[in-house]
């Protein structure tokens, strides 16, 4: 039993780079052992194109365990943060990450299209967007495709979004849309609306907020003021406006608004708690 | 009779800030009346700190131990006397003047003033004010997108990348980023320090609504609504996405501890190699903005991880004395691309867009400090080794952590 306990005891010196790669890409090896294996030395595919190739064959191969697979992708990811070093794999770490964009795997599939759409990687948005237009040949869910076309806007997204807003497959998906459209100018009225109607969800109507507090500020200032004055709107929303206009609204119009601060007021001794709080901020920012 | 108190020797509010450095502070007599000598006063210092404030210790010199009281012969006739004020270690802050020095001629009060032992905190463990600070004033700085963190966003991405990674100059240029984001933060507040993301130990309460945001399962990150980040927009886009590949009430596996990465070696080549693991893995240990370095510098969350990255890197310079660029261990002193020699200028600092640096350097100078002037304006790779200015004074930049002394 001590025996045991000193072998798993974690030693303050790390192994050398070719034990650990020896044993992260031996089949024979148990997979939690190949993991930490992979964990421990990501500069090695820097450092050896043996040792490169060898990490991406294992990201490749399906018939590695996913938990080996998946800790290969975060291997080679976090080598990436050496850009000088990882220029030299960074091709066929690219190529290696568009083959296995259509794993079977959902979770890698998803993990590899995240890298690849933050890379703004053509070859990735034409596959979310293909998947949102035609259902049968989505490689992630809508609401995850959307969420990556959001690291590369085009016109082409909005539009896609819009339909998604207008017959959401699922709450999610109808999120995600909102926040891509949340760069879109044109689709301020959007968020008026929603931020207003008290059927909408919590969530939908917080996002709505930031939305119109960045393309139209003073309409959110307008909306914010009203959402505050009205007693029977709902607390969360209540919170935001009083959190958007402590923080973002125009100071001098706020502090001169004594109905507003004369109900704000009120609010910080009678509301809910999270009323309160933003309440006695704003009251601190705009006096009584 | 009055005393006036200078400290880092000015009369601002704005430099009344000080870490576990010595900061220079001078005392003169403004007002003499009642003075029993024609010549000197002896004034009496001592360090008051209002509850789980801070402390200050004193020391006359450059040099010799401090201690909690001083006492300095002070010319009747106006004349400055320097004397020197440290944060006591493991005293620090939560607010601003929360200790305050008084000076007093016998029992008199002759003079006192309030400040903040500053220092950067384990993100886990701020109070709820610290918290919130921090929060309101990363919101101010985006400001929606429009404000003045777009330029820290744009100096992180692939196009800028060789300058900041993969080479020595890692550790010093993420250092300067880290400065001039830091004090941007405390042009809004002053009383705020960035805190570190010990990224070896569990830190729930950082993973927060109120604090840097819960992640549903897609990795859009949710927040209270009455946390000023729910406003948070980077490239056009609200929100912040982080998928996290781990229970946030725990540490993220398979990442070096500080102690493995403290054990790197006492020579720089070696413990640079941490840029991999533990920094590299901290950042793949989530999906989303954090995880690939074009969008990493859009999650607030990567200036915590980088603030312990260079807190392993000043804990290493503290264990080994790797302060002093002129001693090879230090640095790493073979050719390297510039941006990463030791006499380089570090972009965009510098200004420079002609190749092989970007072609824009986002931001202009380093942001100056009302309490030092180092690293200046335009640093080298070279100014950033000597953080404390253990080598030489004025190299001190103004920022400490909570758990590496001075001395």
């Amino acid at each position: 039993m001590t025996t045991k306990r000193k072998a798993t005891k974690k030693s303050a010196k790390p192994r050398s780079t070719r034990a650990a790669m020896s044993v992260a890409i031996s089949k024979s090896k148990p997979v939690k052992e190949r993991v930490a294996a992979l964990a421990e030395v990501p500069l090695a595919v820097c450092e050896s194109d043996k040792d490169l190739q060898a990490t991406l064959n294992v990201l490749r191969d399906q018939d590695e365990p996913i938990e080996v697979r998946l800790a290969s992708l975060q291997s080679l990811q976090a080598a990436s943060f050496s850009v000088i070093a990882f220029e030299s794999c960074r091709a066929d770490y690219i190529a290696t990450l568009r083959k296995v964009a259509t794993d079977p795997n959902p979770e890698l599939r998803q993990r590899v299209l995240g890298i690849l759409a933050r890379e703004k990687d053509g070859f990735a948005q034409k596959k979310l967007l293909e998947g949102l237009q035609n259902p049968t040949k989505a490689l992630v869910p809508p609401e995850k495709a959307l969420q990556l076309l959001s690291y590369d806007i085009h016109s082409e997204a909005y539009s896609v979004a819009r339909k998604v807003v207008e017959n959401p497959p699922n709450e999610d998906a109808k999120r995600e849309a909102l926040r891509l459209l949340a760069a879109d100018a044109k689709s301020a009225p959007l968020f008026e609306k929603l931020l207003r109607d008290k059927n909408e969800n919590a969530e939908i109507r917080q996002i709505s907020a930031a939305a119109l507090q960045a393309l139209k500020p003073e309409k959110l200032q307008s909306n914010a003021r009203d959402i505050l004055l009205d007693d029977s709107d709902y607390d969360d929303i209540r919170a935001t406006s009083l959190t958007a206009l402590t923080q973002f609204g125009d100071a001098e119009a706020v502090a001169k608004d004594e109905t507003l601060k004369k109900h704000v007021g009120k609010m910080s001794e009678k509301g809910g708690a999270k009323v309160k709080r933003s309440a006695r901020q704003f009251m601190s920012k705009y006096g009584r | 009779m009055n005393v006036e108190l200078q400290i880092n020797n000015s009369t601002s509010t704005r430099a009344r800030f000080v870490s576990w450095v010595p900061s220079p502070c001078r005392i003169r007599i403004t007002n003499p009346s009642g003075a029993a000598s024609s010549h000197n006063m002896n004034i009496k210092l001592s360090s008051v700190s209002a509850a789980s404030g801070g402390e200050v210790v004193f020391r006359k010199g450059t040099t010799g131990a401090f201690a909690s009281t001083i006492t300095l012969s002070v010319p009747i006739n106006g004349t400055s006397v320097p004397f020197f004020v440290a944060g006591r270690f493991g005293r620090p802050s939560a607010n601003n003047g929360d200790v305050k020095i008084e000076a007093r001629l016998g029992n008199a009060l002759v003079g006192s003033i309030k400040l903040m032992v500053r220092v950067r905190k384990n993100a886990n463990n701020l109070t709820t004010g610290e918290r919130d600070r921090l929060v309101a004033a990363f919101a101010q700085l985006n400001n929606q997108g429009a404000g003045r963190f777009a330029d820290f966003r744009d100096m992180h991405t692939n196009v800028s990348s060789p300058q900041a990674h993969g080479a020595p100059g890692f550790l010093p240029w993420h250092r300067a980023y880290l400065i001039d984001l830091e004090r941007e933060l405390q042009n809004i507040d002053p009383s705020v320090a960035l805190p570190y993301w010990r990224f070896d130990q569990a830190s729930p309460n950082i993973f927060t609504l109120d604090f840097f945001g819960v992640s549903n399962t897609l990795g859009t990150v949710q927040f209270s609504p009455t946390n000023p980040l729910q406003f948070w927009r980077t490239d056009g886009v609200p929100g912040i996405n982080r998928r996290p590949f781990f229970a946030t009430n725990t540490a993220p596996p398979g990442l070096r501890t500080e102690a493995q990465t403290l054990a790197l070696g006492n020579a720089y080549p070696a413990f640079r190699t941490m840029e991999g693991n533990p920094h590299g893995s901290a950042h793949v240990s989530f999906g989303g903005y954090i995880s690939s370095i074009p969008t990493a510098a859009r999650d607030p969350l990567f200036f915590l991880l980088h603030c312990n990255v260079d807190r392993l890197w000043a804990k290493w310079q503290r264990q080994f004395s790797r302060f002093d660029p002129a001693v090879a261990a230090s640095f790493d002193g073979a050719a390297n691309p510039i941006g990463h020699n030791l006499p380089d200028t570090m972009w965009p600092w510098n200004g420079i867009t002609t190749p092989p640096r970007p072609p824009t350097a986002p931001g202009g100078a380093l942001a100056s400090s009302p309490c030092v002037s180092a690293p200046g304006p335009q640093p080298r790779v070279r100014d950033s080794l000597d953080y404390q200015g253990v080598i030489n004074s004025v190299s001190s930049m103004g920022f400490d952590y909570d758990d590496v002394p001075f001395a």
